[in-house]
């Protein structure tokens, strides 16, 4: 899955930075099953094709419904400099339900390291 | 991208969408002819947009000599020349009033000159959607110069009843100015009645205007000393920024279509009739606070808008996602958050924001219908079936 651009932009009242992605394909129920090794998702599937949204604290959520092509990615402030690369790697690594989570869980583990040096000091 | 369903577009508090055919005929027409300002062009092609719409607003509001309504890019830009040019004109150090309906429009420049040492600022409570003229006369000072509040809430779309307020404040010399950004349009506003000083308003809401114009009406122009200084097109002789209106507070060149929509948009405003305006709205408003307050999980903050305006959440939803799926499962267009009028949340849900809905003139009744079973269902579905996936 690539990402295409990045369709619209606004910061939230709580801080945080929204960017509207547009992506080259419609994001799935599966999708958002993936993303569930990398924090928690939230559905209400019998909404519309169904209404998805993944949230790694600190770090960043990412909501959907699904059969659209465009997703919202709220990024907490204090760490987008660090996380974004990993939202793109989230996308572009999610191959038709055959993702490399070894490769991406090694990155989430370095990334954690780095976010919570940060904010916590530890 | 995936193909759009039509929109049902319900955030007109925001900026009002569609505008009225007159509207945009006027923006075509006035920018396929040469700009016509006064002072400004020997042209005599195009026509007086701006004088136009300065009578046609005068005339909405009931506010006597056109001359005293000022253009102004917002009715936020008309706040700030208000309170600034008050607080300059009579110097630093009184008490102001203000209330905790307020949009930041009003809340950021009075805090900003609170903060700088130059206004004591006094910020009242409401009550069901409202502050009393009594809450107001309890907490006047000896040395109360100045009140600004809003005509009606943007989140409560509740109307003040600046009228009683108004002679409260000229009873113990105050003035008073009224941020009017979401009741002109919706509101009879008659400013012959001598309770306010001066009203703010924007162009792009209820009157049907396009973003960028908006501007005040003010009764006596001497209470307040102009801050912004320029070409006018007249006595450009004089190194000095002319004293009449309304170039006493005009500097730059006006925003000719912008102006042109305005005429067009309080034309229509005027001919609809504020009235039947009005009865729409609250018919309609009524019909959507009704159908949702059904589902035992919907909270509605107003439930009797003087303005159509619904402010509601959903019990175990964050209004972000609602406002989502609205958006993106049924292509309707709301507005979720603070909407900037932080103190309005803080009193009603924790500060934590809401969704809201608010509807125009071109809102039809089946549009009502589809909003209210979204919020619906949406409710329904929230209230059994949200969790991990």
């Amino acid at each position: 899955m690539r990402i295409l651009r990045s369709v619209r932009h606004k910061v939230c009242a709580d801080g945080s930075f929204m960017k509207e992605f547009l992506l080259d394909v419609p994001v799935t129920a599966d999708f958002f099953s993936y993303l569930g090794n990398f924090g928690r998702v939230e559905a209400v599937p019998t909404l519309g094709d169904g209404f998805y949204k993944f949230e790694r604290p600190d770090w960043f959520s990412i909501k959907g419904m699904a059969g659209d092509d465009t997703v919202e990615v709220r990024f907490k402030k204090e760490a987008m400099d660090l996380t974004t690369d990993f939202v793109y790697s989230l996308f572009s690594l999610y191959r038709d339900g055959d993702p490399d989570l070894a490769v991406l869980k090694r990155r989430e583990q370095a990334l954690a390291e780095r976010v919570n040096r940060r904010l916590y000091g530890a | 991208m995936t193909p759009h369903r039509p929109i049902i577009y319900l955030n007109n508090a925001a900026t009002s969408w569609p505008k009225p055919p007159e509207v945009l005929e006027a923006v075509n027409r006035c920018l396929a002819l040469p700009p016509f300002g006064s002072g400004r062009t020997t042209g005599t092609e195009g026509e007086d947009y701006i004088t136009l719409a300065r009578e046609r607003v005068s005339r909405l509001l009931g506010a006597g000599p056109p001359e005293h309504v000022v253009f102004t890019q917002n009715a936020t830009d008309s706040l700030n020349l208000l309170i600034q040019g008050f607080i300059a004109q009579n110097g630093d150090g009184c008490h102001v009033l203000t209330t905790a309906l307020e949009h930041n429009s009003v809340l950021r420049p009075l805090r900003e000159l609170e903060r700088q040492g130059r206004i004591r600022l006094t910020v009242l409570p409401f009550e069901d959607g409202a502050v009393s003229p009594g809450s107001v006369e309890g907490a006047l000072a000896p040395d109360t110069r100045l009140m600004v509040m809003t005509h009606a809430s943007n989140v409560l779309g509740s109307v003040q009843d600046v009228r009683a307020i108004g002679r409260v404040l000229h009873d113990h010399g105050v003035s008073f100015i009224v941020d009017g950004a979401q009741a002109a349009g919706h509101v009879s506003v008659d400013l012959r009645d001598p309770s306010i000083d001066a009203y703010a308003f924007t162009g792009h809401k209820a009157l049907f205007g396009i973003p960028g114009t908006g501007g005040f009406w003010i009764r006596d122009p001497e209470t307040v000393a102009p801050v912004r200084f320029g070409g006018t097109g007249s006595s450009s002789c004089s190194l000095l920024h002319p004293r009449e209106m309304p170039e006493r507070f005009e500097a730059g060149t006006h925003n000719y279509p912008g102006l042109a929509a305005l005429a067009a948009g309080v034309e229509f405003v005027r001919t609809t009739g504020p009235e039947a305006i009005a009865a729409k709205a609250e018919r309609q408003a009524a019909f959507i606070i009704g159908e949702v307050t059904q589902e035992p999980n919907v909270v509605v903050y107003n439930d009797r808008p003087a303005i159509p305006i619904i402010a509601f959440n959903i019990q175990g939803m964050e209004h972000e996602d609602v406002g989502f799926i609205l958006a993106r499962a049924y292509g309707i267009v709301s507005r979720t958050g603070i909407h900037c009028a932080p103190l309005v949340h803080r009193a009603i849900d924790g500060g934590n924001g809401c969704v809201r809905l608010s509807l125009s003139w071109f809102t039809t009744d089946d549009e009502c219908r589809s909003a209210a079973r979204a919020v619906r269902e949406i409710a329904a579905h929230a209230h059994s079936q949200v969790g991990p996936a």
